[in-house]
């Protein structure tokens, strides 16, 4: 019996050893160095609340935190619901449907480096596929330089992270729409609902599960978006596209201030933790059973 | 009975294959490790070719070289240089400011024993290099070679407009109007990682208020925001009020940039030697020119940014002693004739006759000469943290001339923040 008992522990061992070494230590031993100083050469020197008090004073940390605060509403107020609409498309049977499913996903495949570097070609405000369309469809006065225009650099990068996002949306909810019994449809059917009663009375509050996962991954994605930002501009023209995750990367591998990059670390670690906490203390508290 | 055999087999193929390894570089008695972040394919090969050279008349050496990518190579160095295990023998760096970063944290190690008998660094380099390899008196960098900065164009192009190379600031604003009227985008570049705008920067400032003052904004000892500097912000801002700068240009590499000037929509390029090595075709390699940055004051000494990469050693090194035999032999004038030729680069070295290099080389050098001062680059001679803030405010400068003020309280305000 005893031995029993211990069992999953045995197992859970090493990924818990693991775990805690590679993330959990890393984590305080951020949030210690946040109160230092630290060029990565010399031993780190402790300055209290300095860089908390310097984080304040930064412009660049408010256009980065602004920033990620468009990336998380956009995120959630396009793809998700985008993501749901194709779910509910293609859980069909169609001729076809499988192709274009397949297309919509194709983008998730690709590594966000490559698909960066493939729409840094499309936004190419000469040559590039958008300008060249525009000009030719004689709507030459609508093209814009899309990554260096300071005022719309941030939206057209996040067009570019709206795509695969859709594409994981789309899957996180095929795979929730598998799990909705076809007895209960049927019923509804018999009952005489129909298709938008279905949707909002149905499939929705069945669909809760993967809707909680879907809302929090997006919630993550959004905020921690780095590699969009870091291949197309660098944060740039001037830092006006800068995200945090980017801007604590310049701060500790480019400027060498490891304390302020740890700092900043720490404070997006906030954020992330408060947004998702909030979320999920709202689905709880509303929780009901079917 | 059986799997005791077999793991006995499997361990004895692990310890043979071990000493394998281990006999392998025993042959050689002497190793030296360089870390290197020459990734470039033709820099790379030359590295490799030159330490071939080297084993061959030093057969009971061994090196090797570990290359990195350059961008990966500045944040890893920072790992390798504390540690006792990881550090190499030789590490590859840029001379002045960056390599006294290193310095100043007692993180490398002298080369004043590796002239040879009765020779110095004098022997080897000009004077002037002392300043930018020599640090509290004593020699830490080993300069290899080095480039110029110049207004690249089109030879083509001018002679079909009949224009000749400016040399004083109005001859160039002429030479830009004529451009413009024909159809040409005057001056391109490329500004997406920003360094591009540095050049012009150091360039207007090294002409507006010479190198002295140039170099003490640098090191952090006198204001941004001050008439000075201002200064060259305005100069600069005629050439972006005209319209002399190509469009959108923070959407370009430095590459991307240099393309508008191969396919002849641009006239003219501030840029590095190095240009010349993303040009695809002869011809038009060929018909590239390049001129000095035009002078603005007369009285102030003509200064140019001469960016030198040489070689350290660590103090953590494994083999010192080693080290220095190559850092010797990296020294001759004979490797660094080998390296500058391959690559159309400056050696360091002072014996090379001038006759020697390649046309356009020869007028490089002379140029550089002809200077007073010689100076590394803004972000090769300012601290990392100012030159990042400074770099956005330049690109921010050259999209929103209008806020010069602004721009230059950013600037000071930094300036506080980093040196203060």
């Amino acid at each position: 019996m005893n031995k029993r008992k211990f069992a999953p522990f045995k197992f859970l061992l090493i990924p818990v050893i693991l775990y805690a070494i590679w993330v959990i230590a890393p984590i305080f031993y951020t949030i210690f160095l946040s109160f230092t100083q630290w060029d990565g050469l010399t031993a780190p020197t402790f300055i209290g609340l300095g860089n908390y008090v310097d984080l304040l004073n930064d412009p660049t940390f408010y256009t980065a935190l602004f920033n990620n605060i468009k990336w998380l509403f956009i995120y959630v107020l396009v793809p998700l619901p985008l993501g749901l609409v194709f779910a509910l498309f293609f859980n069909r049977k169609l001729p076809g449907v499988k192709i274009f499913k397949t297309a919509i996903y194709l983008p998730l495949t690709l590594s966000f480096v490559v698909l960066s570097q493939i729409w840094t070609w499309i936004y190419q405000p000469k040559y590039g596929a958008i300008n060249v369309t525009l000009k030719a469809l004689g709507l030459g006065e609508l093209t814009v330089a899309w990554l260096s225009n300071s005022d719309i650099v941030t939206y057209s990068l996040i067009v570019v992270g709206c795509w695969p996002q859709t594409a994981y949306t789309m899957v996180l909810f095929l795979a929730g729409l598998q799990n909705v019994p076809t007895e209960v449809m049927e019923a509804a059917k018999v009952d005489g609902a129909n298709k938008w009663q279905r949707f909002w009375k149905v499939i929705l509050p069945l669909l809760k599960p993967a809707t909680i996962i879907a809302v929090a991954v997006t919630i993550i994605q959004s905020l921690r978006m780095f590699a969009i930002v870091n291949v197309m501009t660098r944060g740039g023209p001037f830092r006006s596209s800068e995200v945090l995750a980017n801007y604590m990367y310049v701060e500790g591998f480019k400027n060498y201030s490891m304390g302020y990059a740890s700092t900043l670390a720490v404070v997006l670690f906030l954020i992330i933790l408060l947004f998702v906490f909030i979320y999920l203390y709202q689905i709880f508290k509303t929780e009901v059973e079917y | 009975m059986k799997r005791l055999t077999s793991s006995f087999v499997v361990t004895l193929l692990v310890i043979s294959f071990i000493m394998g390894i281990s006999l392998a570089t025993l042959g050689a008695e002497k190793k030296v490790v360089i870390n290197s972040y020459m990734a470039d394919p033709a820099p790379k090969e030359t590295l490799k070719q030159l330490v071939a050279e080297f084993e061959e008349a030093n057969p009971d050496y061994a090196v090797t070289i570990n290359t990195y990518p350059h961008e990966d190579y500045k944040t890893l160095i920072r790992t390798w240089l504390p540690s006792k295990k990881a550090s190499p023998d030789i590490v590859t760096w840029f001379a002045g400011e960056r390599a006294n970063t290193f310095v100043d944290k007692g993180l490398m190690m002298p080369l004043d024993d590796i002239w040879g008998e009765g020779k110095s660094f004098e022997d080897y380099f000009p004077r002037a290099f002392k300043s930018i390899s020599q640090f509290e008196g004593e020699t830490y960098f080993l300069p290899q070679s080095w480039y110029w900065w110049g207004f690249w164009y089109r030879k083509s192009v001018f002679n079909e407009l009949n224009l000749e190379e400016p040399i004083t600031w109005n001859q160039f604003l002429d030479v830009c109007k004529e451009l413009k009227e024909n159809d040409y985008t005057p001056i391109t570049i490329g500004s997406k990682f920003r360094w591009t705008a540095a050049g012009w920067f150091d360039y207007l400032n090294l002409r507006v208020n010479g190198a002295d003052f140039h170099m003490k904004l640098m090191k952090g000892e006198v204001s941004y925001d001050s008439e000075k500097v201002r200064k060259v912000f305005e100069h600069w801002k005629e050439l972006i009020d005209k319209g002399y700068f190509i469009e959108n240009h923070s959407s370009y590499s430095w590459q991307e940039g240099a393309k508008f000037l191969f396919n002849k929509e641009a006239g003219m390029y501030l840029m590095g030697q190095f240009i010349q090595d993303v040009v695809s075709d002869e011809k038009i390699k060929e018909d590239l020119g390049f001129f000095r940055f035009p002078i603005i004051d007369a009285s102030v000494p003509i200064a140019e940014e001469t960016p030198t990469d040489g070689y350290m050693i660590p103090k953590n090194a494994p083999h010192p002693e080693a080290a220095k035999k190559f850092m010797h032999f990296l020294a001759t004038r004979d490797a660094q004739w080998f390296f500058a030729k391959k690559l159309n680069r400056i050696a360091a070295n002072k014996n090379i006759e001038p006759e020697n290099y390649d046309p356009m080389v020869q007028k490089g050098l002379q140029m550089i000469n002809r200077s007073d001062k010689v100076t590394q680059f803004y972000d090769r001679d300012t601290k990392p943290a100012m030159a990042d803030k400074a770099m956005d405010q330049f690109v921010k400068f050259m999209a929103k001339p209008g806020q010069i003020d602004q721009i230059l309280r950013s600037l000071e305000a930094e300036r506080k923040k980093v040196f203060e």
